[in-house]
């Protein structure tokens, strides 16, 4: 109750934050939400000249898209800042401030600086899915509810790998690169997993669960997700606690537990 | 009674010798060279409750790594530390509800917003009452004499205001002991006398400070105790009495002349430093001549082109303190 | 002169290169996407967009290489000179600017060579067997460096827009998203419709990518215009050209604007 209480004061500051800059706002939003949809323009073109994921129709890859989209605006708004915050922070010797508070220090980096540039980035997302699924029909409340529930699951996976990324910042100092590595796995979540060899597949729903992120749900709300795919909510539902627990340890070294 | 208990603090760091030329940077991927090195090593101190305690010492003497244990941010690697019955690293949550930072070159205000929005963040955070939060404010706003400040945003403050916004944003809470690390540092004298104001009144209510610079002035004027570390070892720890005792009222005057100079004093003052025939130091002993007395006389037995009074610099302090 | 710079730089970035060893981890794994994307899609098709599975496979190998042989910040620095006034420095010397950071570039790039270009050439290669050696050897080197210079004078162009906005940043990034589209990164061009593709003709955005990766890859009827390869190459050239002579033409207002206003 206290945290929620909290993280609702920090999400007012974030908006002030944000009207303070209106402008900015608005256009680094509509920066961001362009280049993070031009990826599905390359499934246009492909369906454009003939060709097709088989099994899937142009639409139905879109909806993936459009999932993992606003998957990742999620994430990035709880959890996407605390990758640069603990960078700068850890560069500039300036940790310890986050430490003062009597509070979790992950929480609170993550609540103070909650990102409002992927607001856009969401709604836009929310707007390709639903125009997407009005094109290929959704399986009923069934459907919703498993969607919702691998949605989540996919949020969770890509808030793990912020805060992987995170942790490996406290080690890897000021390599601004860090981000690009985990760019590239979540790519194997923006397709249908078919056109993955086995194990690729096994690798992306259990391992790393990026399927989570756009896939999974998508296939949900299309009444096609495969019964035995549930099984995934564990690996990722572990992933976020392994991100929590990465980034606590390395805290713990950072003030000097046996480090 | 003791608020503050330290007892042999130690805290070293490991890092890797790194070399500069290729075939050395090669070989440090495979091997590398551990070297230790003690910030803080071995230093005990009490702090009585009530009192302000200033903690003085060169750049890099290891004041930081010490604040940053008092505060709970880092854990000792050997020693005990002992505030109010917490121990600041392992009860970190607990313990940072009672202790209150400011960082002079850290601020904890959200920059694009007025302070008064951090403000109502904190008391979210510390989960202050509504009632006591109001009651804090006025009465801190009035103290520092900010009340149309706090509504503006915090990038459009003058470095005085912002400071001053940084000493709310840390005392809200009401904590009994709040921590200053270089907390005058950059501001004009103006400023600098009113968070001073501040701080003893503070005080006077009950509240105990500990207080790291390398401003004489700050100690002076507000310190009961003065510890200071060299080099991660405690090389002074009493009273700002004895502390006056030991080093004696000294300022030092830079003078630059236009006639050289080779003697060893001028008009009873000793000649500490000589940079040419020029540009000399000299150290007064304010005791036995008040400055305004010295620098009436002065004129009478040299003529110079420039001036500057200054307090003693801290590398004298401890070289003097050494000696005794 | 060039090359004392380019050494400079070129040590001065290898102690970035934990940086580099980034590509030789993310270009593979996007190249993987791409391959399956491709096997998936070219199912029951011969050709797509004008080019055979392999032809496609071996674009997106080339594509990403170009990518490391030609990328640079002369926009984003310069930019950054001018913002801060650091450029000022630079009118006091007795060297060009834009040689300057050409020269940069090269030391940097000669970095790139051999941190991310040779290993991800050599992952291509051997375990993913792709046929990445260029047929026409002569043609693609030549085009590979019309494109580096090309990618030079054009971010070159940007950086100094400074001179002229405040918020010459967000010309940067519109560029940089038209060019995410356009270059050819994405997809090849040859899968966008006729118009499009004769439009590009005449913007910046193929000839660093899109074009040197054809040539790359062999093909010698490029897009629905079936250009040649010694045709394409042709076109780049021109278009570079063009772009040199932009550059010089801003530079010169820009220094008159520089000076008058007085930094």
């Amino acid at each position: 109750m206290r945290y929620i209480k909290i993280y609702l004061a920090c999400l007012h500051t974030a908006f002030s934050r944000a009207a303070a800059y209106r402008l900015d706002f608005v256009l680094g939003n509509l920066i961001t939400l362009l280049s993070n949809i031009i990826f599905p323009l390359a499934t246009v073109l492909i369906y454009a000249n003939g060709a097709r994921f088989s099994g899937w129709t142009m639409w139905e890859v879109l909806l993936i898209q459009s999932v993992f989209s606003m998957s990742n605006a999620l994430a990035s708004m709880i959890s996407g800042s605390v990758l640069w915050v603990t960078m700068d922070s850890i560069q500039a010797g300036s940790f310890e401030t986050v430490l003062l508070k009597p509070l979790s220090p992950l929480f609170f980096i993550a609540a103070a600086n909650f990102d409002t540039g992927s607001i856009g980035l969401f709604l836009g997302g929310l707007a390709m899915t639903v125009i997407s699924a009005s094109f290929t029909g959704i399986c009923g409340t069934g459907g919703i509810l498993l969607f919702l529930l691998m949605f989540i699951s996919g949020a969770a996976v890509m808030c793990g790998l912020d805060l992987i990324m995170a942790a490996i910042s406290f080690k890897w100092v000021g390599n601004s690169r860090i981000p690009e590595i985990f760019d590239s796995i979540k790519e194997f979540g923006k397709y249908p997993m078919g056109i993955f060899p086995r194990s690729v597949q096994v690798l992306s729903s259990l391992i790393l669960p990026v399927s989570a992120v756009g896939f999974f749900p998508a296939s949900a709300l299309l009444g096609r997700l495969d019964i035995r795919s549930l099984i995934s909510v564990l690996p990722c539902m572990l992933f976020l606690l392994f991100g929590v627990w990465i980034y606590n340890r390395m805290i713990k070294i950072y003030e000097g537990v046996g480090g | 009674m003791v608020a503050i208990k330290a007892e042999n603090l130690v805290k070293s760091y490991t890092t890797y010798k790194r070399g500069s030329g290729f075939k050395e940077t090669v070989k440090s991927f495979f091997k590398r060279e551990k070297v230790l090195i003690n910030a803080v090593d071995g230093i005990s101190f009490e702090i009585e409750q009530g009192t302000v305690c200033g903690i003085l010492g060169p750049n890099g003497a290891g004041k930081s790594t010490t604040i940053k244990m008092l505060c709970g941010a880092l854990f000792p690697t050997s020693g005990n530390i002992d505030v109010m019955g917490y121990s600041p690293a392992r009860d970190r949550m607990k313990y940072v509800r009672k202790i209150g930072a400011v960082f002079g070159q850290r601020s904890q205000l959200i920059w694009d917003i007025p302070p008064v929005d951090s403000f109502a963040m904190n008391k979210a955070i510390y989960g202050i009452s509504d009632e006591d939060y109001k009651k804090r404010l006025d009465e801190m706003t009035e103290l520092f004499d900010v009340g149309e400040v706090i509504h503006k945003p915090t990038r459009v403050l003058s470095l005085g205001e912002r400071m001053k916004c940084e000493f709310i944003m840390a005392m809200l809470h009401s904590p009994e002991i709040v921590f200053l690390d270089e907390p005058t540092i950059g501001l004009d004298v103006i400023a600098k006398n009113q968070i001073r104001e501040v701080v003893g009144e503070m005080n006077r209510k009950g509240t105990t400070f500990i207080l790291t610079t390398h401003d004489l002035e700050d100690v002076e004027q507000l310190a009961d105790n003065v510890i200071i570390i060299n080099h991660g070892k405690k090389v002074f720890d009493d009273t700002l009495t004895s502390l006056r005792n030991t080093l004696g009222s000294k300022k030092i005057v830079d003078l630059t002349l236009t006639k050289p100079y080779n003697g060893d004093e001028i008009n009873g003052a000793k000649v500490i430093g000589r940079d040419n025939e020029f540009d000399i130091s000299l150290e007064v002993d304010t005791e036995k001549q008040p400055v305004t007395e010295f620098l009436k006389s002065l004129t009478d037995h040299v003529s110079f082109r420039d001036i500057s009074v200054k307090e003693l610099p801290m590398d004298m302090i401890i070289t003097r303190i050494y000696s005794e | 002169m060039c090359k004392a710079v380019a050494f400079v730089t070129y040590k001065e970035w290898s102690a970035y290169r934990t940086h580099s060893l980034v590509s030789v981890f993310v270009g593979p794994v996007y190249f993987m996407v791409q391959y399956f994307i491709c096997t998936a899609i070219y199912g029951g098709n011969i050709t797509l967009g004008g080019l055979e599975f392999e032809q496609t496979v071996r674009y997106f190998g080339a594509s990403a290489l170009i990518g490391y042989l030609t990328m640079d910040f002369a926009d984003w620095n310069l930019q950054m000179l001018v913002r801060t006034g650091k450029f000022l420095t630079f009118t006091l010397r007795p060297m060009h600017h834009r040689f300057f950071a050409l020269s940069q570039k090269i030391g940097h790039r000669v970095l790139g060579f051999f941190l991310e270009f040779l290993p991800c050439l050599f992952i291509f290669a051997l375990l993913f067997k792709v046929e990445i050696i260029p047929r026409y050897m002569g043609w693609t080197v030549l085009s590979v460096a019309l494109a580096f210079l090309m990618n030079f004078y054009v971010n070159y162009c940007l950086g100094m827009t400074a001179f002229y906005f405040v918020q010459a940043n967000g010309i940067r990034v519109v560029y940089q998203l038209l060019g995410s589209i356009f270059s050819g990164a994405l997809i090849p061009l040859s899968f966008f419709p006729e118009v499009i593709q004769r439009i590009m003709m005449f913007l910046p955005f193929q000839y660093t990518n899109y074009i040197p990766a054809m040539v790359w890859t062999g093909n010698n009827s490029i897009g629905e215009m079936g250009m040649t390869i010694p045709q394409a190459v042709l076109y780049q050239g021109i278009a570079v050209i063009f772009t040199a002579l932009l550059s010089e033409v801003i530079y010169r207002s820009s220094i008159k604007r520089f000076t008058a206003v007085g930094a």
